[in-house]
């Protein structure tokens, strides 16, 4: 089986939560199938400037090509027509002129996986916002299995998105949370997609006394691992953290992992190490007694998941959907809404061994049943089994295959995308602000895990 | 705080978000939204308790808005201002045709009206003057009372933070507590601590531990209350005595005679370490009682050899008194 992975940036050393993913995924999969890794040569995922060289890298024994970017981000314009599509009125013309600034754009990149694909069983894309994915769905649909890594912002309701999320091959979501949400927005329901996420390389031993040691840290302590960040959520911790400590002077402290691009409060049980190594990460991890998550959007958590592989409870943030969710399907943490839940939750976790205990044991117990890589891989390889079965030849096809009813939902196994308005009506301004689209999507936790299996 | 027992491997992250939120909701009393009561404070504070909403220019403005205006121009009117004039000819004229006025009609009413309300401008002038330095005073009170209002809402709000800070820390301190002794487990047979007990806890642990064992001193005891009860004058003393041991304190008093017991073979005292009596319990409260304490692993470690011993002699007397707890 030959597979493409195409995704914004790749590389060791890029961290993003999406890419991460898709290295993992190659990597894992390389073990399979003749894996070949598609990318830019973008290192910063603002500016998308070509950093790297173009052309085939090995990275972890995976090949990886890459091809240049056109043109860099030009923040104050992608602003100008993030505010016009997110805010306005706006016309599909609006949308596209969005992607294109938003980027990375690189028409190289997708002409080159276009020609390639008679020659691949599947394409995998990642993350949907993105310009290689809009455009690789609409020219591939038959060979295209989307990774769509959505999280519940403003770009969900754009309308441009609806006929891929309809048009691929299949969807490989990252939880039922992320899965309903998608559905509520494009109507895909009858697109094959499986709830998979992914997962990490944790290590089978750590050594927490030795984080302890080398940062001295010898009080008890929560721990945050991320960009530290506004839009993770981090300015809300710090406000509840302090109030927090003053309430309890002998209560734990609060760690900090990972770079920060927002003013940490300095508070002498507030420490930020900065960025640091996996085994670091992961000692430290296994040396603190909760994880805390204050992110309002994510698609999946791996950090939130590493904790529980370690076997460490969570406290997340109540108000996103898929962390809820998998602290509720997992019974492995708690969550907050609000200071007086946040602290209250925090000190049942910090003072009650058994329960931290106990969640912890549920947390391992989750990662394994489900985001244990033979069980992603599994689903994965028996996903590509399934749209192979299924695919019948073209003469057999039902004759209304082929032709999309006018929700976009193919009723056969080949897909074909809906096409774009014409050249008047992509102009016409009647689309609504998409944060009113996404306002009126279904919000809340899936409880119900029969359909996430 | 709240405080959840995990009994089976089965916990339920929503059962106890929903003790989590019942238990906020058991604090508010009511159940508002985060959103509101960040409202309900904000209104506070700018309207009462906010120093700031007291304007440092406030009697300075209210000065400038209730500056006293000049009082409005009164005039005295009496019964020949209608026809006064500086002019002394058409005075002289208006006095010889002031019949004829009057026969055309009546001024006396118009006259009489507006004297009274001459009078009636003035009183109400000086009314006004006296409101108005009552109004500075009310002022100056009403403006002290908003600052001490302020300040007292600040007190209110800081001694509340400070008691929530101290039963935090109690609370911390309970659970903390709660925890140590769930992770210590009681087991009967094993084997006592090697360090020198010093607590109180250990104290009655072992005192418990020798509770179960079989008690030689039990049989003698009835003999002694009995040997007591033939006391004139004391009898009552003894059944309350009885009464006590009845009454669920026996372990409570077994120990003391034991304690005594012990300080009585080492300072060879008899039967006065029953603390029965005074002289009883001026031993066990007395400062002879830390050394007691230190001493109590070498009673202990003759704990043996105190228990197998006969048991001793109870005068009549200390077994009649009255316990002292």
């Amino acid at each position: 089986m030959k597979l493409a992975v195409v995704v914004q940036r790749y590389g060791a050393d890029i961290n993003g939560g999406a890419e991460l993913h898709a290295r993992y995924i190659a990597e894992r999969l390389a073990r399979h199938a003749t894996v070949e890794v598609v990318t830019t040569c973008a290192r910063d995922y603002v500016t998308w400037k070509n950093e790297l060289p173009a052309g085939v890298d090995q990275v972890n024994g995976v090949s990886v090509r890459r091809f240049p970017v056109s043109h860099e981000r030009n923040t104050n314009d992608f602003g100008r027509r993030s505010h016009r599509v997110f805010e306005k009125t706006h016309s599909v013309a609006d949308e596209l002129d969005w992607l294109e600034s938003e980027g990375p754009a690189s028409p190289a990149l997708v002409n080159y996986v276009e020609k390639i694909a008679n020659d691949v069983d599947f394409v995998i894309l990642f993350s949907y916002r993105y310009y290689h994915a809009w455009h690789l769905a609409r020219r591939l649909p038959n060979k295209a299995v989307l990774v769509p890594t959505a999280e519940r912002d403003a770009t969900i309701g754009l309308s441009i998105f609806g006929p891929i999320f309809r048009g691929v091959r299949a969807l490989m979501y990252n939880s039922p949370e992320e899965r309903a949400m998608i559905q509520a927005a494009s109507a895909n329901d009858a697109v094959p997609g499986v709830v998979v996420g992914v997962g990490s390389d944790v290590p089978e031993r750590t050594e927490p006394e030795r984080f302890r040691r080398k940062f001295r840290m010898g009080r008890p302590f929560a721990i945050y691992i991320g960009r530290i960040d506004e839009n993770k959520g981090c300015g809300e911790l710090f406000s509840h953290f302090q109030r927090y400590a003053s309430a309890f002077p002998r209560g734990m402290d609060l760690v900090l992992i990972g770079s920060a691009i927002m003013d940490i409060p300095k508070h002498p049980r507030i420490h930020h190490l900065g960025f640091l190594d996996d085994r670091d990460k992961f000692d430290a991890l296994a040396a603190s007694d909760l994880l805390i998550m204050p992110s309002y959007f994510e698609s999946l958590s791996m950090v939130a998941l590493e904790a529980w592989a370690l076997g460490r409870p969570v406290l997340a943030n109540g108000r996103c959907d898929v962390l809820k969710g998998q602290c509720i399907r997992s019974n492995a943490g708690l969550y907050y809404e609000n200071y007086e839940e946040f602290v209250e939750s925090l000190y049942s976790l910090e003072s009650n061994g058994p329960l931290n205990g106990r969640l912890g044991r549920n947390g391992r117990e989750f990662f394994k049943r489900h985001y244990a890589w033979p069980v992603i891989e599994r689903k994965y390889l028996d996903m590509f089994e399934q749209l192979k079965r299924g695919l019948p030849a073209e003469q057999d096809l039902p004759a209304t295959a082929g032709s999309y009813s006018e929700k976009g939902v193919a009723s056969g196994f080949s897909r074909k995308i809906e096409s774009l308005p014409g050249f008047f009506a992509r102009r016409r301004r009647n689309l609504p602000p998409s944060e009113e689209s996404v306002a009126r999507i279904p919000s809340g936790a899936v409880v119900d895990t029969r359909k996430s299996a | 705080m709240s405080d959840f027992s995990v009994r089976s491997d089965n916990v339920d992250v929503e059962q106890i978000m929903r003790q989590i939120r019942s238990r906020i909701r058991e604090k508010r009393g009511v159940d508002y939204t985060e959103e509101e009561i960040r409202e309900l404070a904000n209104v506070k504070l700018e309207k009462f308790i906010d120093p700031k909403g007291v304007r440092s220019n406030l009697l300075e403005e209210y000065r400038r808005v209730s500056t006293p205006e000049p009082p409005a121009p009164n005039y005295a009117f009496g019964e020949d201002t209608l026809y006064e004039t500086h002019r002394g000819a058409i005075k002289w004229i208006r006095s010889m045709l002031r019949p004829f006025l009057k026969l055309l009609f009546n001024p006396n009413p118009l006259i009489q009206a507006l004297h009274i309300q001459s009078q009636l401008n003035q009183k109400a002038a000086e009314r006004t003057a006296r409101r108005e330095q009552l109004d500075a005073l009310h002022y100056e009170v009403i403006h002290n009372l908003v600052v001490e209002l302020t300040r007292t809402g600040v007190e209110v709000k800081s001694l509340k933070m400070r008691l929530e800070s101290m039963a935090s820390r109690l609370d911390f301190d309970e659970r903390r507590a709660r925890a140590l002794e769930g992770v210590v487990q009681y087991r009967p047979g094993a084997v006592p601590p090697l360090q020198v007990p010093s607590g109180q806890e250990q104290q009655r642990r072992q005192d418990n531990r020798r509770d179960q064992q079989p008690r030689r001193d039990q049989s003698p005891r009835p003999q002694n209350v009995q040997a007591g009860q033939p006391q004139p004058g004391q009898p009552q003393a003894g059944q309350e005595a009885n009464a006590l041991d009845n009454d669920g304190n026996e372990r409570r008093a077994r120990r003391r005679r034991r304690r005594g017991r012990r300080r009585g073979g080492s300072e060879d005292r008899g039967p006065r370490v029953e603390g029965r009596g005074p002289e009883g319990d001026a031993a066990v409260a007395g400062p002879e009682q830390p050394e007691d304490r230190t001493s109590d692993l070498g009673a202990r470690s003759s704990n043996q050899t105190v228990e197998s011993a006969p048991a001793p002699t109870e005068s009549p007397s200390a077994a009649s008194e009255p316990p002292s707890e």
